[in-house]
């Protein structure tokens, strides 16, 4: 960090967005070949019907609904770095704040879309929205469904604010390097940003609110997505714990996903000097705390239904680890809870391929904390008469594909447009 | 001809520039600008800057925010009026939570319009491509004086450090 200056972290930053070469452009082809498959699967089950789909009675809930809640959990770290430790001044979070607000805008639009492929009917939507109709229909507002619907945007307009006002410093620097149209395009963007000290009292107080906002935000948001379960009387779903469960989770998940993408940019873009080993160390230490949260809940779940003497509570917490879908509630509890431990080590918090491969273990198991609890739990409600498995169809799979692809393609577009690092921040922190 | 003579002087130090600006003010000169890379709680004082009012904006938002968002849930619910398990149709707790979301939301908005309005953005014009930049590594201080004094500037300009001192008017 010592070795930085300003002029070094403004051209470590900019030569990232010199145009790209080849590699960077066949992956782009590739993963807008993934959207694509998304897509055409998309418009399949739109001519053919939801039915195309794995889902059926019990389980009505299947993957799309397992993808909103994964990708609206990764989304949460974005916020967790550029808000709560913007608040408690931990320096660390100032080189990856910038790629973690990214991260947090792209994972809810790819959240926001899987509410509308499970409609099936997507234009059908407007049912959700308070609009004088004739047939007199207004959304219940005493659904969970509907917080969620409030709660998503909510979340969506102010994170992608949030990136856009930190934003604006940098995309004034690169204007003021930029010739030509770039220079048009970056003017317009920054808004005339000049860095007048009036600009910056008015700019660091309104960042503040930001943040200060963004928090019990983020907080909420989850704990929403959590009610959508928690307000249902399914066994396995009707639980208090819900909400600090789902949101430490979140958590968990999306700063496995901030390594997974810090450490390739870190590599490909040269950016060794200022994402540190001790910035991804920082983040390897908050994934041990969330990873110790989301086993205490882990347990705490099983206890309660020991506890509780319900018959229908032990069964499902029977049922998840020897069940049909032991083998995803293994995943989930190796994955989210003992794997991150190894990160006690220092030599393996401090190992660049020990910490990208337990991030991708993080992130695998949390995918799969979301299908065991999502699915499990309609397989197996009251009546053994109602009872079902579930398999996702391929449809389903060329879905999730695309989602993943979406994510990856708007997120390697970013990275080499706009700046992937927050210059003014990096400078703040030499201060 | 423009009236007054504006020179800017860039440092690399802020320390030099809230050095520099209690010295500018003893002169003949007029502070006219302060420009730099990142905020500098030194310089925001020799200034006086006083704390902004972007809050207000915020708060303001909040308070519109929790009561249309409580007012469209229990609207929407008057609409249906349909008693459910003898429940109160304008049901307090989950309505709260829908207040809170607006609070959040336009809270949020308040204070992007307070920021944008306080600090009188977009100000596409400001922006003039004969003035140095100072949005890389160098913070600019900008005088104005009459014609006669526009080289006492620049000297006072060089003399507090200034790496480079350039007329912008």
């Amino acid at each position: 960090m010592s070795e930085l200056t300003f002029a070094t972290i403004d051209q470590t930053v900019l030569d990232t967005l010199e145009p790209g070469g080849r590699r960077y452009w066949t992956l782009i082809a590739v993963l807008f070949g993934g959207v694509l498959l998304g897509a055409a699967c998309w418009t399949y089950q739109i001519f053919v019907g939801v039915g195309v789909a794995g889902m059926n009675n019990p389980v009505a809930w299947g993957t799309y609904l397992i993808n909103f809640v994964f990708w609206v959990g990764i989304a949460h770290s974005g916020t967790l770095i550029s808000a709560i430790l913007h608040l408690f001044r931990a320096g660390w979070r100032n080189p990856i704040a910038r790629a973690a607000e990214t991260m947090t805008v792209f994972a809810v639009c790819t959240a926001g879309l899987f509410p509308f492929i499970h409609l099936g009917r997507a234009w059908m939507v407007y049912y959700m929205l308070p609009l004088p109709n004739q047939r007199n229909l207004w959304p219940n507002f005493q659904s969970p469904l509907m917080f969620d619907v409030v709660a998503i945007s909510t979340y969506l307009t102010v994170s992608s604010l949030f990136w856009y006002t930190g934003l604006l410093p940098d995309l004034a620097i690169v204007r003021d390097r930029a010739t030509g149209f770039r220079r048009q395009v970056f003017s317009v963007l920054s808004l005339g940003w000049t860095g007048r000290f009036e600009h910056w009292r008015h700019y660091t107080r309104g960042y503040l609110f930001f943040a200060a906002l963004a928090t019990p935000l983020v907080i909420s948001v989850h704990s929403v997505v959590s009610w959508d379960f928690a307000l249902g009387v399914v066994p396995g779903w009707h639980t208090t714990i819900f909400a600090p469960y789902f949101v430490a989770g979140a958590i968990h998940s999306g700063l496995a996903m901030v390594l997974t993408l810090m450490i390739p940019l870190r590599r490909i873009f040269q950016f060794e000097k200022i994402i540190t080993t001790h910035v991804l160390e920082s983040v390897a230490k908050t994934i041990v705390f969330t990873g110790l949260i989301v086993g205490f809940a882990y347990g705490t779940e099983f206890f309660i239904a020991w506890y509780s003497h319900n018959p229908l509570e032990q069964y499902i917490f029977l049922y998840r680890p020897t069940g049909d879908f032991r083998v995803g509630f293994w995943i989930m509890v190796v994955c989210n809870t003992m794997i991150p431990l190894l990160f006690f080590f220092k030599p393996v918090r401090t190992s660049i391929p020990w910490l990208l491969g337990i991030s991708i273990c993080v992130n695998v198991g949390m995918w799969y904390e979301r299908f065991v609890i999502i699915v499990t739990s309609v397989a197996r409600d009251f009546i053994p008469y109602a009872w079902g498995l579930f398999t996702p169809s391929p449809v389903e799979f060329g879905i999730m594909i695309g989602s993943f692809s979406l994510f990856f393609f708007l997120f390697c577009l970013f990275v080499k447009h706009m700046p992937s690092v927050s210059m003014t921040e990096m400078k703040e922190t030499l201060e | 001809m423009a009236a007054e003579r504006r020179i800017m002087g860039l440092f690399s130090d802020p320390d030099q520039v809230v050095a520099a600006i209690a010295d500018l003010r003893q002169g003949p000169w007029a502070l006219r600008d302060v420009r730099g890379p990142i905020p500098h709680h030194g310089i925001a004082a020799a200034l006086g800057l006083k704390k902004s009012r972007v809050g207000w904006y915020t708060l303001a938002g909040g308070i519109i925010g929790f009561f249309s968002g409580f007012a469209l849930a229990a609207y929407c619910a008057g609409q249906w009026n349909l008693i459910v398990s003898g429940k109160p149709v304008v049901a307090l707790v989950p309505f709260f939570i829908v207040g809170f979301e607006f609070t959040i939301l336009f809270s949020v908005l308040g204070n992007v319009v307070g920021l944008l309005n306080e600090a009188r953005l977009p100000d596409l014009g400001a922006v003039k491509p004969h003035e140095p930049p100072c949005t890389g590594d160098r913070y600019g201080l900008v005088a104005g004086c009459s014609h006669e004094a526009a080289a006492g500037l620049e000297a006072f300009f060089r003399s507090r450090g200034a790496a480079e001192v350039s007329v912008l008017a």
